[in-house]
């Protein structure tokens, strides 16, 4: 055990390990490219849905189950579905980590939505303000606490499960535990899988302190 | 990408085999999870000091990844089912342990004062005071748990042990998308069945909690 | 309702599937894997394949013809590649996997130089741990084997690996992420033709990614197994090997001893007798391109090829 140990920290620490095209740095950066796209992607996907149905109010019934079905969605199946369907290229990549990512904004915005206090959007309404001014004006700004943090679960997610990339050929971090796991290299293995642990507790802090920075001093709104 | 229809019912007896399996994969995973995690909850929950080694030592094991997870018990643990169940449950355990932590802070303070103030002992309270009310969150938690380990079960493909995500090895080896379809419709379905079951199994054991629509929504959302 | 009735519910509702997911999930802790320590057979024979079609359609036929012999036999199909089922069988979880005498020499002993069967059979017996045995070879045989598109090896010139050494740096090669630290791999390739790539992909052996990537054009020398039916479909020119890097490859059964009873050695040696590499070659191609299930096609080419 110690001496797995004494060798992951080798692992980590040789210069040589980090550089070239299948370094660390070179590993980390393309982990981080497939998580940020994916992550934006499912944003620019799930806000939208997420805002109307929050300020409709109709097809909550889907945005509270989402979750549910996006949580059971195999992301080895969906990877090989794509992968069949579309040949060797990046998208089984990125349709997985979308899908993964798009229910759980679409869950947390409509939560902040709803938890809007009814009678601030009514006095909005009373003020004068039309449908949309509300949306932008009242809700939006309200429900941004519960968005950010879907957009952070989401991107925690989506960082963990982008080992998968490997699984189709690619890089990113998952290759070390692939690698790892056809060379029988425990060493490997357990320093893709620590790298992945640590950039997304890094990730998940980063956004956390981004939510704070943006709402500090806000009355926290309903949970 | 073209399906062959013929092959569903021709395979029915490998598909019930597989699901099977699947259930006795996921399902000790999240029981053990629960056996773990209850404990673990109440010590974060009621010792200042550990709740956050406990919460943040969880948060950590969530990120790994979960194939990742499995290589590194096969020398510990061998290439046997113990070690999907075991890879399992350690994230299981981790939203069992927020979602329980969650639950018991959750239960006003007052409740658990007055019932210490009527002299009955921290164990008895906890046991049939703050568990029981705690109980909704909790499910939560159990039904998150559930459909999550239904889902990763298939990771475990990777060593052998994947129930229905062997469909997913084979169709990717042979080029054959049609046994995937059927593991993921498969997967799907058997998640909304458990987290269905969980829901009525969770409405039975809180007869309180069918109250006024206002809980309701507040618990729906909980759940999500 | 008080609160005691509500906890009685409780246990009473929670009780009864747990007990039930309890009890499930500790059978399938006990009762899987190896079926016990006897000294033979007699307790059921585990047959572990890799994670690859072919070696799912061997074990089957192993399961087969050991079945037909008396012998209780049950198939692990898919659980990884040799860096995790070797292991396996010498811890115990499974009994019996179909090997190939070239890669599973060399993956024992890196440094063995024999390249022909018999030489390679006894090198096997000693090279192997104790616990662990290996019966007679068949005569199918499944050979590594790196191959190019036609179009690539006409504009090289490419007929054989020592070509390679013509266009070092410039090629990509694709193969399983093992292959970068095996002799028949990188490291071979570079001893013994002095073969270096422009970039290693790790993509998997003879498998949908390492052929996608050949058709595509994404790798430019791909590692496919001899067996496999898309070479002649696609064309591929499969590099001849002069300096025997690559050794003899007749499926071999690797077994715990204590399993290897006689009933076990004949049943296996009787089917090593007729399966040659035109049916295994069949066999594949039933399999990867008719999409037809290993078990079901192993079990019809035993009925029609009875073991004598």
């Amino acid at each position: 055990m110690l001496e797995l140990l004494k060798n992951l920290l080798s692992w980590l620490t040789s210069p040589a390990q980090w550089s070239g095209p299948e370094g660390i740095a070179a590993r980390i950066l393309e982990h981080l490219e497939y998580s940020l796209l994916a992550t934006l992607a499912a944003a620019v996907i799930a806000l939208p849905v997420g805002l109307l149905i929050g300020h409709t109010g109709r097809g909550a019934f889907l945005a509270v189950n989402l979750s549910s079905f996006g949580r059971a969605l195999p992301t080895v199946g969906l990877v090989t579905l794509v992968f069949l369907a579309g040949g060797l290229s990046v998208w089984p990549v990125y349709v997985s980590l979308v899908a993964l990512a798009v229910p759980v904004i679409i869950t947390n915005t409509y939560a902040g939505m709803a938890a809007v206090d009814p009678e601030v959007k009514d006095a909005a309404k009373g003020v004068g303000l039309r449908g949309r001014q509300v949306l932008w004006q009242v809700e939006l700004p309200l429900a941004l606490p519960l968005i950010m943090t879907g957009v952070r679960l989401a991107t925690v997610q989506v960082v963990a499960t982008a080992t998968i990339a490997a699984y189709v050929s690619f890089g990113g971090l998952g290759r070390y535990v692939f690698d790892g796991l056809a060379q029988r290299d425990l060493v490997q293995v357990l320093g893709g899988a620590a790298l992945v642990a640590v950039l997304a507790v890094v990730a998940d802090l980063a956004l956390g302190g981004l939510t704070r920075l943006l709402f500090r001093g806000r009355p926290a709104t309903a949970r | 990408m073209t399906l062959e229809w013929g092959w569903f019912p021709d395979h029915a007896d490998e598909m019930a085999r597989l699901t099977a399996d699947h259930l006795a994969t996921a399902v000790p995973a999240v029981v053990l999870g629960l056996l773990i995690a209850l404990p673990l909850a109440v010590l974060a929950h009621r010792v200042r000091p550990l709740r956050g080694v406990i919460l943040g030592a969880s948060n950590i094991l969530y990120t790994i990844p979960s194939l990742a997870f499995f290589v590194l018990l096969l020398p510990v643990t061998g290439l046997t089912r113990t070690t999907a169940i075991v890879g399992l449950t350690a994230y299981t355990l981790v939203v069992l342990v927020r979602n329980t932590v969650e639950g018991l802070d959750a239960v006003p303070a007052k409740v658990r004062e007055a019932s210490r103030a009527m002299g009955t002992r921290p164990l008895r309270t906890l046991l049939t005071v703050e568990l029981p009310l705690a109980l909704p969150v909790i499910m939560a938690g159990v039904r998150v748990a559930t459909v999550m380990s239904i889902s990763l079960v298939s990771v475990a493909s990777y060593i052998g042990y994947g129930g229905l995500g062997q469909l997913f090895t084979d169709g990717f080896q042979r080029n054959f998308p049609t046994p995937v379809v059927a593991g993921v419709a498969l997967t799907l379905l058997l998640a909304l069945v458990a987290d269905a079951l969980l829901v009525t199994v969770q409405w039975l054991c809180t007869p309180w909690r069918r109250g006024t629509s206002r809980q309701r929504t507040f618990m729906r959302r909980k759940a999500a | 309702m008080n609160r005691r009735t509500v906890l009685t519910t409780l246990l009473a509702g929670a009780s009864a599937p747990l007990l039930a997911a309890c009890s499930s999930g500790i059978t399938s802790l006990k009762g899987d894997g190896a079926g016990g320590d006897s000294g033979s057979s007699s307790g059921g024979l585990v047959i572990g394949t890799a994670n690859f079609t072919e070696n799912q359609i061997l074990g089957y036929l192993y399961a087969g013809v050991l079945n037909a012999a008396g012998v209780k036999a049950t198939v692990k199909p898919n659980l990884g590649s040799r860096e995790i089922v070797v292991p396996a069988l010498r811890s115990g979880d499974i009994d019996l996997l179909p090997e190939y005498q070239g890669s599973l020499l060399l993956y024992l002993d890196k440094k063995a130089t024999e390249t022909e069967a018999g030489a390679m059979q006894n090198a096997l017996a000693t090279a192997l741990p104790d616990g662990l045995e290996v019966l007679p070879y068949a005569a199918a045989e499944d050979r590594d084997s790196f191959a190019v598109t036609r179009a690539t090896a006409d504009r090289y010139g490419l007929k054989t690996l020592a070509d390679l050494r013509k266009v070092n740096g410039k090629l990509v090669f694709g193969a399983a992420a093992e292959m970068k630290k095996r002799v028949v791999g990188l490291v071979g390739l570079k001893d013994a033709y002095g073969v270096e790539f422009k970039e290693f992909k790790a993509l998997d052996s003879s498998g949908p990614l390492v052929k996608g990537a050949l058709k595509k054009g994404d790798i430019d020398v791909g590692n496919v197994f001899t067996t496999d039916v898309d070479t002649a479909e696609n064309g591929w020119v499969l590099l001849a090997d002069p300096e025997h890097l690559i050794p003899a490859q007749h499926i071999v059964p690797l077994i715990a001893a204590r399993k290897a009873d006689s009933k076990v050695r004949k049943a296996l040696a009787r089917l090593g007798n007729t399966l040659t590499t035109a049916h295994l070659t069949e066999l594949n191609r039933l399999v990867d391109k008719e999409k037809q299930d290993p078990d079901r096609v192993a079990d019809a080419w035993l009925k029609k090829h009875p073991a004598r």
